[in-house]
């Protein structure tokens, strides 16, 4: 089609063509907003699981060839890859709009992985798009739901954000990969008694910004731990976030203080006193790459660029 | 169903929970693979240990032609530090853990004010799986170390454990070359006898002190050393020598060296 195309008179089967597309998208539309409401999984989506499942369509993995080897050495088949998101504007709150959003993500991956009939979805991975649109940011679980081979569809599919090979081997030692838990908090500090300011020349430490951030911090760990139990006994934590912000008081009001602290993590349900059962080798790749046989850093650091501030 | 999936996960697989644990949630930044090393060289993670530390760093200056050390400013440096790790541990022993491993020590400038350093410490309390109590620290506190889980494993399987994260520290202001002597090297090579010195003496201070600090930990060793050149803000000329690693003695039940399995040769063909 050339570009002059588009200006050219249609025909009547292509104009109706064209409704028919535009009402199929809005009937689509409308059903994904109800199923937003109602917790469902929109009907297209749904349709294209159930066809997966019984085997109508084909499976979809987001594994690589070496990995769908260990789910089959594993007894583990896929069934379709599933997404589910959550597109949050904060309104009172950035720290724990993080919270609410990846929880509503996780509760609807779960329910996409009941319609594939899955015991599991694994290699789940959090996205965001990088679109920065006003105080909001989506989220996003993306992930391959799988059976396990002779058990019955789960009630309640786990969900493992380690890859296939990880996933295994956590099952191989009787630590089944659940879930996500995050803790988020934030606090305000009004610095009333200037007790912050430091006006002392000498080194001394600022145990009110010190006691302050222990405070946030310890919230932040109580809320993942919180968040954890309803899934599992122990977690796995790879987010770390936390930032700490001054802002000057209006009106010769005092200074005021932000802290907010993220944590994210895996959780697990271990069983305790099951070693792994896999004999360790230590083994040495001959091929260049970071061991610790042959040093983890950089061996020469004269002529690179200095390394950033902020690592010690 | 393949028979290498233990009963407990095959049945939560099927969507069948057990009962709340009685032991509670523990909690660690451990990878998967730390993970498992860890639980297999016998430790169980309990939960993440952090201190932290807001420091306000005093003000000193060297002066303009001086080799010298900014004892003000490698008092702060190593002050802050202890603190957090200090804290660590004593959230670490208020757990119970007999150890905590992946200690990450890290530095952050508070953006506001430049004289304030925030010092994190943050690493996992472990406890030996059968409660064995010989892994901790002379003084019967839980050890620490800022070795992966990964290198936890290889240390306890080369005959050692770790007692104790050491670390020195030295601030140190390099001298700036007078105009007479910057004239006389002009258009030739020499080398600046001073700055040389200057980086002698810095690091020297720097190892004495982890070494002291082991020595004081009674331990063997020191593995993992790794020695740092940071500036934290500082003027030009302003230089921290660090020296970090990890203090160790040989197991309660020595390992003979002929009983450590050599390493096997691979070479992978990926990339």
């Amino acid at each position: 089609m050339s570009l002059f195309d588009l200006f050219k008179p249609r025909s009547p089967e292509a104009q109706a063509q064209a409704q028919a597309q535009q009402a199929a998208s809005a009937q689509r539309q409308a059903d994904i907003t109800e199923s937003l409401h109602t917790g469902a999984v929109p009907a297209a989506t749904r349709a294209r699981l159930e066809g997966a499942r019984n085997g109508r369509l084909p499976w979809m993995a987001t594994l690589t060839p070496a990995e769908l080897m260990v789910a089959r050495t594993h007894g583990l088949k896929p069934i379709a890859s599933i997404s589910a998101t959550c597109w949050m504007h904060y309104g009172w709150s950035w720290t724990e709009g993080h919270s609410q959003g990846w929880e509503k993500a996780l509760w609807r991956l779960r329910e996409e992985a009941k319609a594939a009939g899955a015991n599991a979805v694994v290699d789940v991975k959090m996205r965001t798009v990088p679109l920065a649109i006003e105080a909001s940011m989506d989220f996003t679980l993306v992930g391959t739901a799988v059976r396990v081979d002779g058990l019955p569809p789960s009630s309640d599919p786990i969900v493992a954000t380690v890859p296939m090979l990880e996933f295994t081997k956590l099952l191989e030692a009787d630590v089944v990969p659940t879930g996500i838990a995050v803790g988020a908090h934030y606090e305000w500090m009004t610095d009333w008694r200037g007790m912050a300011r430091q006006t002392w020349m000498g080194n001394s430490e600022s145990q009110v910004l010190s006691q302050f951030w222990e405070t946030v911090r310890q919230q932040a760990h109580a809320g993942l731990r919180q968040s954890a139990r309803a899934q599992g006994n122990g977690v796995l934590a790879h987010v770390n976030f936390s930032q700490m912000f001054e802002r000057e008081g209006k009106d010769k009001q005092p200074k005021q203080y932000l802290g907010r602290h993220i944590v994210i993590a895996t959780t697990v349900d271990a069983r305790r006193g099951l070693p792994f059962p896999h004999e360790i080798k230590m083994v040495v790749d001959l091929h260049a790459g970071a061991t610790p046989l042959t040093g983890t850093q950089r061996h020469h650091q004269s002529y690179a660029s200095n390394d950033a501030e902020g690592a010690i | 169903m393949p028979s290498d999936i233990p009963a407990h996960a095959r049945e939560r697989l099927k969507g069948l929970r057990s009962s709340v644990s009685s032991t509670g949630v523990f909690t660690s930044d451990f990878s998967v693979n730390e993970f498992l090393l860890v639980r297999k060289a016998g430790f169980e993670p309990i939960g993440l240990c952090v201190g932290t530390c807001v420091y306000h760093v005093g003000i000193q200056y060297g002066s303009w032609s001086k080799n010298q050390e900014l004892e003000v400013l490698s008092k702060a440096m190593y002050h802050a530090r202890e603190l957090a790790m200090s804290r660590m541990r004593a959230e670490a022993t208020a757990m119970g853990a007999d150890g905590i491993v992946g200690v990450k020590l890290t530095i952050k400038r508070l953006e506001w004010d430049e004289h304030l350093l925030e010092f994190i410490a943050i690493g996992t309390g472990v406890v030996h799986g059968e409660g064995h109590k010989g892994f901790r620290a002379h003084d019967g506190g839980p050890f620490t170390s800022d070795l992966t889980g990964q290198d936890f494993w290889s240390l306890l399987h080369s005959g050692y454990r770790p007692v104790e994260m050491v670390m020195g520290s030295c601030v140190y202001h390099v001298a700036h070359r007078g105009v007479i002597s910057g004239l006389a090297s002009a258009g030739r090579n020499v080398e600046l006898e001073n700055f040389t010195s200057a980086m002698y003496e810095a690091r020297e201070i720097a190892i004495e002190r982890m070494q002291v600090e082991a020595a004081a930990a009674k331990a063997e060793g020191v593995v993992g050393v790794d020695m740092h050149e940071g500036s934290h803000g500082w003027q030009t000329h302003v230089i921290e020598f660090f020296a970090i690693g990890t203090a160790v003695l040989p197991l309660a039940q020595e390992i003979a060296p002929e009983k450590i399995a050599d390493p096997i040769m691979v070479l992978s063909v990926n990339d």
